[in-house]
């Protein structure tokens, strides 16, 4: 991969908080959202803020490149999704409510109550956006519906046995996995839902282009990627200094589903080559710098959390969210 | 269309009169002129109201927009024999369509008239009230037909006279109103206060034909009270003065002939002497006979009654009322004394005649002397429980009491608690022979140091700890005792807890109170608090504190049963064994946002061989035993080849590198797993013709055309 994205090209600053979540906005993939255990959600214009930029003093003025904040949440924010007319977003947290929010005027336009735990993820779905599927700390999964005024879940799916930490949507199936280390895929046009065990507490899913690989983080410091058609594993991605033990940590894929991206218990982002497996580079989010070689084990400081990670669909960029409040956005030099 | 056409041409030369009216016509007209063609459009003006609009073979296409409009009926035949014929719009906004209602009879033809008309019967309206009256006077037959719930005539004239109800009648009285704070009331004209109506004050109304003779048919009589006024009587027009006056009974009527209109006066000949022999004030105003009592008078004792037994004559004279506030009916007399039924008269049994004997006689005449009840028997035996062993031949057993097993100490408390001093001796005794207890005295001694504990605690507490947390970790000693102590209480041993080197009873005893009290905590949550944990399927996570020590002490009483999926999945081997499935059924409206045709309806418990229940249960791919040697296959063999992605190009040259934490092994063969196939969905779903055999015509496809 000799184009990997290796260079800070901007910081988006102003969270109190650990982030939580990262989402590159839809089609132009221009803005990056952000939520963090500050309770804020904040929009981004990650070119307007350059990589030398420095959190405001003040906690009312705008650091640079933000666009709004969006204040509803009452706990801290853990995911964020953007639909696909770029003028909804879906973000969940610590207060058991799924938020629907509207872009333009920063007003939530539904909340979807029925969780009995915080929501660990939440994500549009179905045809025209038209549902959000939700995941919970209380072992379900809802489906809730955005075009009916329906206070009720369209679906609840309560076979987790544990926390349910990701959920994804694709086509006529909803993946969803948990703590209790399966990943179950209910498939809707079969009426079958597909158990893959795991073994370990799943954190993070991602799904390939094609829908046929799913990328599965779980606390064993591993990440898989797993066949969807037989429940096999491909490959594993793991590296030495790679811990992932006790967070939820999300992964990804970039680059057109060559690169697998994750981030890390002690502040590192890593690369791996999605065919060889091999760590491609490391990036210690704090020091916004890559890290050659293996030696060098730093202490890991209270906040050296990379809990987040999202790749630019569209464009050579990446972003990783930590501990410090701070999302670094990755580009190349050019 | 009815653009003014233009005006004729003026006449031609040839029909222009001729100005001179001395020159002849210089033209000769020929034969007789055509009829003038009135349809033809010759071009003359016509107003438009007299244009008609013709098709192309002259017929009239436009009739008036009232007169059934543009091209009306089949083909023109408006107004036509064959079609029909258009009737004059009428509007009906001043002339109203007159709401007819519906009769049955409207639709039915003469026979259901005639059935109708058969079934008729003749019922009073609404108004009126049942026949006669309940309680009323029965011979009112006729008049009690026409009584009507409603106001008489009397009432609605008093009413328009200004009398309301409640109100006396009469002058209005000028007087200070009666409110409660008498102070400073002014004098106000009132109308005077109703006077309640003796219902007693009533006179029966007669009404009776020829011949009729009363109740001087029977022999004796019974005055009447109906409660009832008469029906057509306006008692509160008789006045107050009347109410005071004793009750008049009507004079009752005689035989044929003789009435009171014949009364000739004279006192000999009294016309009532067939009646009962009742004095009755035969005339109005002063009474002259104070000596009957009047009902008034005896209302106002009525606390104090005394009711003689043996007013039998005079009951018959006075007026009698059962509970219900009725007379009796005709012929019945009130009881005056109440029948004691429970002092019944009992009558001695018949006599037995002297020297009878009874045909059936006992056989055993001694056995009615000899039966006696066990309780005498027993008073009468003699025998004591040695004897009655011997008689029973039961071996006998050491006849002794619990005296002579307990201590003698025992008994001396149970004496000072009983307060009985002729208890027996306590001897202390052992168990005789043959009932020894199979284990010494000592041990069984020390049992009763072993505390109680709930099986189910005990293993609770013995799963926990082979799980995850156990008490006494820092004496490993201690904690075997403790394990031991749960076993035995689990039901797994039986043998006595040991006891640690030179310890004394009762601290072992302590000890073991203590493990009781510890196991405690491991209590199997129940009920309401069950229902809110899920115990967890997240394994400890490897390399964290291995307890390798504590394996050693805990005897698992049982493998715990360990998903083969899991262990599987900890083996790297991902695939058929970690995979399984289960159906679920989304809901339609899920379906429908996700533009998805809905699985055919729940996946039937039909194909399912075990009819199972539907939704819950996962199903495994792979059974255990297959499993089993999957697992030893791969351990002997290696884990099977990584498969690639189906969009990745060619396979990876050299086996894939794994790095050293892996616990999986690399590269190797192939284990006998049919990766292409996977048996739980190929078993699980029924042929797909077999669906479309029941839900081929299934309607909402618009999906599938989409």
């Amino acid at each position: 991969m000799p184009y990997f994205p290796t260079t800070p090209i901007a910081k988006l600053t102003g969270h109190t908080g650990p982030v939580h979540a990262v989402a590159y906005s839809s089609s132009p993939h221009s803005y990056i959202l952000t939520g963090a255990a500050d309770r804020t959600i904040r929009l981004y214009n990650p070119s307007k803020a350059p990589p030398s930029s420095v959190a405001p003093t003040s906690s009312a003025a705008y650091a640079p490149g933000l666009i709004t904040k969006y204040n509803a949440h009452g706990y801290e924010v853990l995911s964020i999704d953007v639909n696909g007319a770029n003028d909804r977003f879906v973000s969940t947290g610590g207060d058991k409510i799924v938020f629907l929010w509207d872009v333009q005027t920063a007003q939530t336009v539904r909340r979807f109550t029925g969780h009995a735990g915080r929501v660990n993820r939440g994500v549009f779905g179905g045809e025209g956006d038209s549902v959000i599927v939700s995941a919970s700390f209380d072992g379900t999964v809802r489906v809730w519906d955005v075009r009916s005024s329906s206070y009720k879940p369209l679906m609840t799916f309560s076979d987790a046995k544990d926390s349910v930490t990701d959920v994804l949507v694709f086509d006529g199936a909803i993946v969803s996995g948990s703590v209790d280390g399966r990943v179950r895929s209910y498939d809707l046009r079969t009426g079958y839902c597909e158990v893959d065990v795991i073994g370990y507490p799943v954190t993070s899913l991602t799904l390939s282009k094609k829908g046929t690989e799913i990328l599965v983080s779980s606390l064993d410091s591993t990440v898989r990627l797993m066949d969807r058609g037989n429940g096999q594993l491909l490959k594993a991605y793991r590296d030495q200094a790679f811990v992932n033990t006790d967070l939820r940590v999300r992964s990804t894929l970039g680059l057109n589903d060559s690169v697998v991206l994750s981030g890390s218990d002690d502040g590192m982002t890593f690369a791996w080559d999605l065919l060889g497996g091999t760590a491609l580079h490391k990036f210690r989010h704090s020091e916004m710098r890559e890290m050659r070689g293996t030696a060098e084990k730093k202490e890991k400081g209270k906040k050296d959390i990379v809990s987040a990670v999202a790749f630019c669909p569209s464009r050579r960029e990446w972003a990783s969210a930590g501990g410090d409040g701070n999302v670094v956005v990755w580009g190349t030099d050019s | 269309m009815s653009y003014k056409r233009p005006r004729a041409i003026s006449p031609s030369g040839a029909q222009k009169r001729p100005r001179g009216a001395g020159a002849a016509s210089t033209t000769i007209t020929l034969g007789t002129e055509l009829p003038p063609d009135e349809d033809s459009d010759d071009g003359t003006f016509v107003p438009v109201w007299k244009q008609t609009v013709t098709d192309e073979r002259g017929r009239r296409r436009l009739h008036g927009a009232f007169t059934g409009g543009f091209s009306a009926g089949y083909f023109n035949t408006v107004g036509s024999k064959e079609g029909w014929a258009p009737k004059t719009f009428v509007s009906s906004r001043s002339n109203r369509n007159k709401d007819t209602t519906q009769r049955a009879e409207d639709f039915m033809d003469e026979e259901d008239k005639a059935a109708a008309a058969e079934s008729r019967e003749l019922e009073t309206a609404q108004s009126f009230a049942t026949i006669g009256r309940v309680g009323g006077s029965q011979n009112d037959a006729l008049f009690g037909l026409f009584v009507t719930e409603e106001e008489t005539m009397g009432v609605k004239i008093a009413q328009k006279m200004g009398w309301r109800r409640d109100q006396g009648v009469g002058r209005k009285v000028c007087r200070p109103a009666r409110l409660d704070d008498a102070a400073g009331a002014t004098a106000h004209t009132f109308a005077p206060k109703d006077s309640r109506i003796m219902s007693a004050a009533k006179e029966e109304v007669n009404r009776k034909g020829l011949g009729y003779r009363s109740e001087a048919r029977l022999g004796a009589t019974e005055e009447k009270e109906p409660e009832d006024r008469p029906m057509l009587a306006l008692p509160w027009l008789e006045g107050p003065s009347k109410t005071k006056a004793p009750k008049r009974a009507a004079p009752k009527k005689s035989s044929f002939g003789v009435g009171v209109l014949n009364d000739t006066g004279s006192d000999d000949e009294d016309p009532y002497e067939l009646g009962p022999r009742i004095k009755f004030n035969k005339s109005l105003g002063k009474d002259k006979k104070p000596k009957k009592p009047s009902k008034l008078a005896k209302a106002g004792v009525e606390g104090i009654v005394f009711k003689p037994k043996k007013a039998s004559g005079e009951s018959s004279a006075r007026p009698q009322l059962s509970y219900d506030g009725k007379p009796p009916l005709p012929g019945f007399v009130l009881a005056t004394q109440i029948i004691d039924l429970t002092s019944k008269k009992r009558y001695p049994p018949p006599k037995v005649p002297s020297g009878w004997k009874a045909s059936k006689s006992t056989t055993e005449p001694a056995h009615a002397k000899s039966h006696q009840s066990v309780s005498d028997a027993a008073k009468s035996s003699t025998l004591d429980a040695r004897a009655r062993a011997s008689l029973l031949g039961e071996k006998l057993l050491s006849g002794k009491s619990v005296f002579d097993f307990i201590p003698k100490d025992v008994r001396d408390r149970l004496a000072t608690m009983t307060g009985k001093v002729n208890l027996p001796q306590g001897r202390g005794e052992g168990a005789p022979e043959g009932y020894e207890d199979p284990n010494s005295t000592k041990p069984k001694d020390l049992w009763t140091f072993v505390p109680i504990l709930d099986k189910g605690t005990a293993a609770a507490a013995l799963a926990k700890g082979a799980t995850g947390w156990m008490p006494y970790a820092e004496d490993p000693n201690k904690r075997a005792r403790y394990v031991s102590f749960l076993e035995l209480r689990a039901g797994l041993k039986a043998d006595l807890p040991e006891r640690a080197g030179q310890t004394s009873v009762s601290n072992w005893a302590k000890e073991l109170q203590e493990f009781a009290h510890a196991a405690e905590v491991f209590k199997p949550t129940t009920g309401l608090m069950a229902s809110r944990f899920i115990s967890s399927t997240a394994t400890s996570l490897p390399g964290s504190g291995s307890s390798t020590p504590n394996e050693n002490l805990v005897r698992r009483p049982a493998a715990r049963p360990q998903d083969p999926a899991e262990q599987a999945a900890k083996l790297g081997m991902y695939g058929p064994m970690t995979r399984s499935t289960f159906p679920f059924y989304p809901s339609r409206l899920l379906c429908k946002r996700f533009n998805v045709r809905p699985p055919p309806d729940p996946p039937s418990a039909d194909t399912n061989v075990d009819g199972a229940a539907f939704g819950g249960r996962t199903e495994e791919a792979v059974s255990k035993s297959a499993m089993d040697k999957m697992v030893h296959e791969v351990l002997s063999q290696g884990a099977p080849a990584l498969q690639r992605p189906a969009w990745v190009g060619a396979p990876p040259e050299q086996p894939v590198e794994v790095s050293e934490a892996s616990p999986i092994v690399p590269g190797g063969e192939h284990a006998n797993v049919d990766v292409e196939k996977n048996d739980a969905l190929t078993q699980e779903r029924a042929p797909e013709d077999v669906f479309k055999a029941i839900f081929g015509d299934d309607d909402d496809d618009d999906d599938d055309d989409a």
